[in-house]
Order: structure tokens, then C-alpha cells, then sequence
């Protein structure tokens, strides 16, 4: 686990306790200020081995997306946020595409996914020889101030399904 | 988007993310990123510009096979604004 849970669960009730208010007021910004991001110094580190013609890639984007018409949208008015992840198959339409995050401007996403979620780009790399192959399965989260559960569970079952596919290489888009 | 990176790269899959906040990505210490200059909500630019996206992509392969040193950010000239909120930082 990259980052000390227990110390960012204290850290993160107090932020909680002292910005409420702010939440509910509308001031993202001052929250964010205070925001206890517990990042350690060390970098983990796989080295990057092989090559994408012959490797599988998959995308994980932050933008809030979920398929309108067969998974839940993303909470948003929690100021935890939702801790929960979607999963997007590689042929999704643009059209199938919802948008759920309360702090980015959704417009330009709804016009062409593929400036935060390069899916169709993707496809058209494969088809080309350019990489081995799209994942079948990607992966959107949305706005979330409590990583706890995120880190303990949406977290951990991504990565399993990401390992189930045997993904070489994960390429991460947030706003 | 910091956590999931480094939880991926602990599992021994290798990752690389993007970002258009400096200071931000100074703050994360991603293992590998590119840095572009779009606003937020649109790492690849503008709608549309398949080109551009595809180019981004074969930018993000590249760094994969040539950044050696953990926490490696590379840079991208590319340039687009929003023609109408030309503006438009973060969390407006």
C-alpha cells in the first residue's frame, strides 16, 4: 500500500471536521488547500520491458464516466466523494457514455470521449499493428476526497481484473 | 489518480499517467507522466483532432520504452485553448 492508511484516515476526519462549511458553501479550492495528501517520497517502479506491438494496454481515466443505461452514477454530492469504479468495455460508443464529476466542466467530453478516455484512439493503434492489443475491459472513477475505501476495495478488484486480462501497461487519464 | 498509479506500478504492471498542473504532479510523483498544456478536462486537446490524440498516444509509447528514472515527467509542446473559455484553469 503506497500510502500509510491509518495516518491518512486520522488526517482525513479532521479535514472533514474543519471543512465542511467551505464544502457546502462551494469553496473547492480552500478545501483542496487543505487536503491531506500523504504521498511518500519513494516511487514504485516497474521497468518497462517488451514492446506495445506486442502488449496489451489499458486505460483508467478519473472523468467520471459510466454507461448510462446499465451502471449507477457517481455520487456527487458527498464531500468524500464516491470511491467506486466503473467498468467501460473497449467498444463503447460515445453515445453510451454518461458523465458524473461535480468539478470539471463536462462539455468538450461530451463532444469526443477521446480527449480524456482515448479508447477509439486506442483501437485504432491496435488495428494497425502499432500495439498488441486494447484491454476488453477499462476503468473509470470519478471526484473522491476518501481514498480509504478506494484504496481497500474499488482499488484491488480493478487491479485483479486488470491482471485477469494480463495487461502490460496501464495508461491513466485524470481532468 | 496518484494512488491508483503507484498501487498499479506496486503490482509490477508498468504505468504512465498524465497531468497539466505542475505543482500537482511535483506533489504526486507519478513513476512516469507526460505534462501537456491543455485546460482541465481535455488531456488530449481538442475534440475531434484524431491526429493529435493518436499523437499524444505514440508520445505516451515512446516514454514508456525511454524514461529509465522513477518519477520522470516529459514535456509536450502541444498548444490548444478552449475558443471560449481561453481562461479556464483548474476547478472553475
Amino acid at each position: 500500500m503506497p500510502i500509510d492508511l491509518e495516518q491518512f484516515k486520522t488526517a482525513y476526519e479532521k479535514w472533514v471536521e474543519e471543512s465542511m462549511s467551505d464544502f457546502q458553501a462551494g469553496k473547492m479550492v480552500e478545501i483542496l488547500k487543505k487536503y491531506p495528501s500523504i504521498i511518500p517520497g519513494d516511487i514504485p517502479w516497474m521497468p518497462y520491458t517488451g514492446k506495445p506491438s506486442e502488449q496489451t494496454f489499458a486505460l483508467i481515466t478519473s472523468a467520471g464516466l459510466y454507461l448510462k443505461d446499465s451502471q449507477p452514477a457517481f455520487d456527487t454530492l458527498s464531500i468524500h466523494g464516491d470511491p467506486s469504479i466503473r467498468e467501460i468495455p473497449k467498444d463503447v460508443q460515445q453515445e453510451e457514455i454518461g458523465i458524473v464529476h461535480g468539478h470539471y466542466d463536462h462539455s468538450l467530453v461530451e463532444q469526443d470521449i477521446n480527449i480524456i478516455f482515448p479508447i477509439h484512439r486506442l483501437m485504432e493503434l491496435e488495428n494497425d499493428g502499432i500495439i498488441g492489443k486494447t484491454a476488453d475491459t477499462h476503468y473509470s472513477c470519478s471526484y473522491v476526497n476518501n481514498v480509504a475505501p478506494l484504496a481497500t476495495e474499488a482499488v484491488p478488484k480493478m487491479i485483479s481484473g486488470i491482471k485477469a486480462e494480463e495487461v502490460d501497461v496501464v495508461l491513466l487519464v485524470p481532468v | 489518480m496518484g494512488l491508483i498509479q503507484r498501487m498499479i506500478e506496486e503490482e509490477g504492471i508498468s504505468t504512465i499517467s498524465m497531468g497539466n498542473e505542475p505543482e500537482r504532479m511535483a506533489r504526486i510523483k507519478p513513476p512516469r507522466a507526460l505534462q501537456v498544456k491543455f485546460g482541465r478536462g481535455s488531456m488530449f486537446g481538442e475534440p475531434g483532432n484524431v491526429s493529435r490524440q493518436r499523437r499524444i498516444l505514440l508520445d505516451a509509447f515512446d516514454a514508456l520504452q525511454t524514461i529509465t528514472e522513477p518519477g520522470e515527467i516529459r514535456k509536450l509542446p502541444y498548444q490548444w485553448k478552449r475558443p471560449d473559455r481561453p481562461d479556464m484553469t483548474d476547478y472553475q
